[in-house]
């Protein structure tokens, strides 16, 4: 009787260890711990035994009992950790869920970028405002009245002033420099600052053209500053929209307000310089103009151009954003079309 | 501007072994942007002189005849050919199978191919001017005319190209890079840079001597101020022949369409030294020249056939009787050179710029004439013009004679003599400078140095000296870019550091942008300044009270945003074809007639200020509300900003006449939202969206030195937290509940509202969620009885029910 009370623990063990749901170990524990389960039926028949071999059955029989039990138990908790929380199936690849985010507008996420490069170096942020006078966008910028420069321009007059000139002549400004004077009438020299802001010149429009654009542009005006130190800010502006350094290089360029002035190529990043359809097969593309403030404009700004120099830069931000991601028209950048904007998060 | 190279060598040496590309990217470096550099021969690959030995007709076609052509092969090809004009012997243009054509003129160049016309193969193609693009050099009597080149010399065989002399390098020049250049608006402008960048010598021009002994041809200045010099040469002996080959080609290169030698003449002394001259027919000109101003009532029929009404403004070349010119702009009909023209008055004169420009753009006449004169040039120039016209004359036509001269010369350009400090040059280079090593970059530009102490003494010549360089900073540039702007090192700036970049109003029109997009979920948009008559009419805003432009982009966008609410309702308008509902913002200036002097006191600019709006778009009006109430709630934290209160105040004119508020930041309104009204969504076009904006004055925010948080220690003992459901009249508003709690509970959160079948009419049911505790210790059921019955008679006070 012991060996069949110790075989039927072993196959009642095995049985447990293998089970793999919770109703198969229902089942083992009916099987063997039930009524009529055949432990059960062992110890029914221990009334048959000498007293003696009666006790130390009974003794094994409840060893057995207590063993399948535990090893069930166990199986049971084993099973229970195994299992999930998810009722039926899950489809893994389905979408999440996103949260409910809006975004800046390209322009003013990559005018962000620049302010903040700029910002680590010491510049303030200057905002003029947009309607401004002929005195402002011209005259202090040393375009002589009625020189062919103004022509480049094409400046939207407001009505009612058209008969005016100089300071009470108005417009909307064709570019930002006009506020460069502003600020260092107001906040003198040194100084360093940037002053980020939209355009406006009557164009016609299309793919690459457009009458309302973003310009972005910095000034450092310091004791005689030396114009090749004017590179700095070349550098900051490049490595911040790229990420990278890029080389760069300053060749002769004419701007009313700037002597010398610039024209600032980068090496074409497509290319690496080679040469290719991007830059037009010269291993360089212009990106921006530059140069030491011309002395009349800083008399313009009531400081003394023997003491007095400086650097400009100015950026298209339209033009970059659409190098940064191909946007391949410019257009796209006012006309509040959130299928377009939603793109830039 | 287009620069022929070989022009070019007329006056200088270039370096040997210099090839096209380096010498674009030097000058481009040191003068000019070169754009592009093209060989005119290179566009006629594949096209080869052709000598036809047989012509026989097309079976097939009666306008078309079967050509054998020797083209310097072995075997004469079978040409297919339409040409009115073909003989046997003639000397032909053939594009062999292989080159590239432009089909009877017009469109893209297409590829020749051997190919069957009307059944008979075809093995290249007798080419018409204007398939080469040449039928400015070679003018066809009519359509069908194919090119003969019976004056050329040439095997069969031979590449046209380079047998016709087109074998040069065009340089394509941004004009946009010379505008402060007048000097280089011609090839010997061109020449001294190269000269200079290369250290080659300059060739003179030709000398002119002013003839002793002829008589004076009158020429009389009323107005010196705007002519400071008039010459006049008159030619007999000359005829308006067509010009040879070379002065065709040289013109045609460039851009300019050969006419006549007369036509001809005067535009290639133009290009050589950039100074425009005019040739009249001596016979039509009354008597003398005289410039003048127009008189009222005077008209001229310019050599285009354009008629002009002058004003009085225009100055004008006349004879004795009428103006036969538009000074320095554009020749009359009736007295420049004709066919039968056989004595010539030619004009070279100096014109004052602001004149030229004001006439040209009065007329809306771009003419190269005008585009050079309108830079500013020196009167010096008018004697190198007279030099090479005068010796171009003598080529031309040798039986030539000048007759008579008059040099009217009332005022000379003087070139300034700039001091420029040595040190302060060397400090704004960067970079060390000698005295002998500045005039040697200077020398070949034409500047004339002196070292006198611790200066250079810089005389500028003529050629430089009309507003172009007057500054020691003009001279400093010239010699940086000469020296190269590449080939100076970066110097590290050395600043002056006076303090951290504080500016709190830049700090929260960033956090304000960044909120709006990064927090509350809204998209950034920018709209234009000009804002269409039919979204101001739907915000309620009379066009009549907003600044305008003088030339707006279209007749309906001439009027300057006074608010953006405008632009919000468009930005829904187009944005509902894609979307349901969505949520925008722009923060922008907007502009009222008003008067503000933000640099000085000359100056008055409108009112400027930088307004902040938004719009969401979704199916319901309390929710969108709230929505955005929300968002206005939680805005003064977010942006670290002294914080908003919200009244009915003034309507603004858009807003729905039940669910609006004002924005008060301290006492003052600075903005409102709400709900747009019925009328605005029909003015607007929105349909089947319901739509709440908001709009305030960024200037109005105060903003915090820091941030606004405070802290509250932590509860000591646990809260009870209670939710209730009260029945309330509709009268009686969250604000009431709110007030009624207040000091009674730790919190109060509003949870719903609802109307609906149980509840009364007139009533509504309210549900919101209270905190309350002790701060000396855990509160007694008692405790807690006390204060729950304590809310149950306040809500009762209001004439509320608790339903739970």
């Amino acid at each position: 009787m012991r060996e069949r009370l110790e075989n039927l623990k072993q196959e009642a063990l095995i049985k447990a260890v293998a089970a793999g749901t919770p109703e198969e170990l229902l089942d083992i524990r009916h099987q063997y711990l039930g009524k009529k389960g055949a432990i059960t039926l062992v110890l029914k028949e221990l009334g048959r035994l000498e007293p003696e071999e009666r006790r130390q059955t009974g003794m094994l029989a409840n060893e057995v009992k207590d063993a399948i039990a535990l090893a069930l138990t166990a199986r049971e908790e084993a099973l229970i950790d195994e299992g999930s929380s998810i009722q039926g199936e899950i489809d893994l690849t389905l979408p999440g869920i996103k949260p409910a985010s809006g975004a800046l507008h390209p322009i003013t996420q990559m005018c962000y970028d620049l302010n903040d490069a700029f910002l680590s170096l010491g510049f303030g942020v200057y905002q003029e405002d947009e309607i401004t006078s002929e005195r402002y966008a011209f005259d202090n910028l040393n375009f002589p009245p009625d020189h062919p420069a103004r022509d480049t321009m094409d400046t939207y007059w407001l009505k009612g002033f058209e008969e005016y000139e100089g300071a009470r002549r108005l417009c909307l400004r064709p570019h930002l420099t006009g506020g460069s004077v502003r600020y260092l009438k107001k906040h003198g020299a040194p100084a360093r600052f940037v002053y980020p802001g939209p355009c406006y010149r009557n164009e016609n429009t299309d793919a690459r053209h457009e009458r309302a654009f973003f310009q972005y542009e910095a000034l450092i005006v310091e004791r005689d500053f030396a114009f090749a130190s004017g590179q700095i800010l070349i550098r900051t502006i490049l490595e911040k929209v790229f990420g990278r350094k890029v080389d760069t290089r300053m060749r002769a360029g004419f701007f009313p307000f700037v002597e010398p002035g610039f024209e600032i190529d980068m090496k074409c990043l497509v290319c690496g310089g080679e040469g290719c359809k991007v830059c037009k097969h010269v291993g360089w593309i212009e990106v921006m103009p530059g140069g030491t403030p011309h002395p009349n404009v800083l008399k313009a700004a009531g400081l003394d151009p023997e003491i007095w120099s400086g650097f400009y830069i100015n950026i298209g931000l339209d033009r970059l954003v659409m190098m940064r991601y191909g946007v391949d028209d410019v257009r796209l950048f006012r006309g509040a079309d959130l299928r377009f904007l939603g793109q830039f998060r | 501007m287009k620069v022929s190279l070989n022009w070019i060598r007329r006056y200088v040496d270039l370096p040997e072994g210099l090839s096209t590309d380096q010498l674009a990217h030097d000058l481009t470096m040191r003068t000019v942007e070169v754009e592009d550099a093209v060989n005119p021969a290179e566009g006629l690959s594949g096209v080869v002189l052709g000598a036809i030995t047989d012509i026989s007709p097309h079976p097939q076609a009666d306008m078309l005849r079967v050509c054998l052509v020797d083209v310097g092969q072995e075997a004469p090809a079978t040409i297919v050919c339409g040409g009115s004009n073909i003989y046997v012997g003639m000397k032909a243009a053939v594009a062999v199978p292989g080159a590239q054509v432009r089909w009877h003129g017009e469109g893209e160049p297409v590829t020749i191919k051997t190919t069957k016309l009307r059944g008979i193969k075809s093995e290249g193609m007798i080419c018409a001017a204007g398939e080469l693009d040449l039928q400015d050099l070679f003018p066809a009597e009519d359509d069908h005319e194919v090119m003969d080149l019976k004056d050329f010399e040439g095997r069969p065989g031979d590449a046209i190209g380079p047998m016709l002399g087109l074998d040069d390098i065009i340089l394509e020049i941004d004009s946009k890079s010379l505008t402060n250049r007048p000097d280089l608006w011609g090839h010997y402008g061109i020449a001294r840079e190269l000269s200079a960048i290369y250290g080659q010598p300059l060739k003179p021009l030709p000398d002119f001597k002013k003839p002793a002994g002829l008589p004076e041809y009158p020429v009389e200045i009323e107005n010196p101020k705007r002519c400071q010099r008039y010459a006049g040469l008159v030619y007999e002996g000359i005829s308006s022949a067509p010009s040879p080959w070379w002065l065709k080609l040289a013109l045609w290169k460039t851009g300019v369409r050969p006419i006549n030698a007369l036509v001809d003449l005067t535009n290639f002394v133009m290009l050589d030294v950039g100074q425009p001259t005019h040739g009249f027919d001596k016979g039509n000109v009354k008597e003398k020249i005289v410039v003048r101003n127009a008189r009222p009532g005077e008209s001229l029929t310019l050599l285009d056939g354009h008629e002009l009404k002058l004003t009085e403004e225009d100055l004008m070349i006349c004879d004795a009787a009428e103006p036969i010119a538009l000074a320095g702009v554009m020749g009359g009909s009736k007295d420049s050179i004709l066919p039968e023209t056989t004595e010539m008055i030619l004009e070279i004169a100096n014109f004052e710029p602001i004149g030229i420009r004001r006439s040209a753009s009065r007329f809306q006449i771009r003419t190269e004439s005008a585009i050079r004169n309108e830079k500013s040039l020196d009167t010096q120039r008018v004697d190198q013009a007279m030099a090479v016209a005068d010796a171009l004359i003598r080529e031309l036509f040798p039986q030539a004679r000048l007759t008579a001269f008059t040099d009217n010369y009332p005022a000379k350009t003087q070139g300034p003599v700039i001091t420029v400090k040595l040190d302060w040059l060397v400090t704004r280079l960067g970079r060390s400078l000698s005295a002998a090593e500045a005039a040697s970059i200077l020398g070949p530009l034409g500047f004339d140095v002196k070292h006198e102490d611790d200066a250079l003494q810089v005389a500028v010549p003529s050629w430089r000296a009309t507003g172009d360089v007057d500054l020691p900073d003009d001279v400093l540039e010239e010699i940086a870019r000469m020296i190269g702007y590449n080939n100076f090192a970066f110097i590290p700036p050395k600043v002056l550091l006076t303090g951290a970049v504080r500016q709190p109003d830049v700090l929260l029109a960033r956090r304000l942008r960044e909120y709006l997009a990064l927090e509350a979920g809204l998209q950034e948009v920018y709209t234009y300044p000009w804002v269409d008559r039919r979204y101001l009419e739907a915000a309620g805003i009379l066009p009549g009270s907003c600044l305008a432009l003088a030339t707006p982009p279209s007749p309906d966008t001439a009027w300057l945003r006074p608010s953006l609410i405008p632009a919000m309702l468009e930005t829904t308008v187009h944005n509902l074809r894609y979307y349901e509902s969505f949520r925008v913002f722009e923060c922008a200036q907007v502009f009222t007639p008003g008067a503000t002097h933000p640099s000085e006191k000359a100056e008055t600019l409108p009112l400027q200020r930088r307004f902040l709006a938004t719009a969401f778009v979704g199916q319901d009006p309390p929710l969108l509300f709230r929505q955005l109430k929300g968002v206005l709630e939680a805005l003064p934290r977010a942006v670290m900003a002294q914080p908003l209160a919200f009244e009915q105040k003034e309507k603004p004119a858009w807003a729905d006449p039940k669910a609006w508020l004002n924005i008060l930041s301290g006492d003052k309104v600075i903005g409102s939202f709400g709900v747009i009204s019925l009328k605005a969504a029909r003015l607007s076009g929105i349909k089947r969206a319901q739509v709440a904006v908001m709009e305030l004055n960024v200037e109005g925010l105060m903003p915090l030195p820091s941030r606004g948080n405070i802290y509250h220690r932590l509860p000591l003992f646990p809260l009870v937290e209670q939710d209730f459901s009260v029945l309330l009249d509709e009268k009686i508003l969250w604000q009431d509940v709110s007030e009624a709690l207040e000091g009674s509970v730790k919190s109060l959160d509003f949870i719903e509202e609802y109307r609906g079948k149980q509840i009364p009419g007139g009533k509504k049911s309210v549900m919101f969620r209270v905190r309350f505790g002790s701060d000396t210790g855990t509160m007694t059921a008692e405790q807690i009885d006390e204060k729950m019955n304590n809310i149950i008679r306040k809500i009762n006070k209001l004439g509320g029910e608790v339903r739970n």
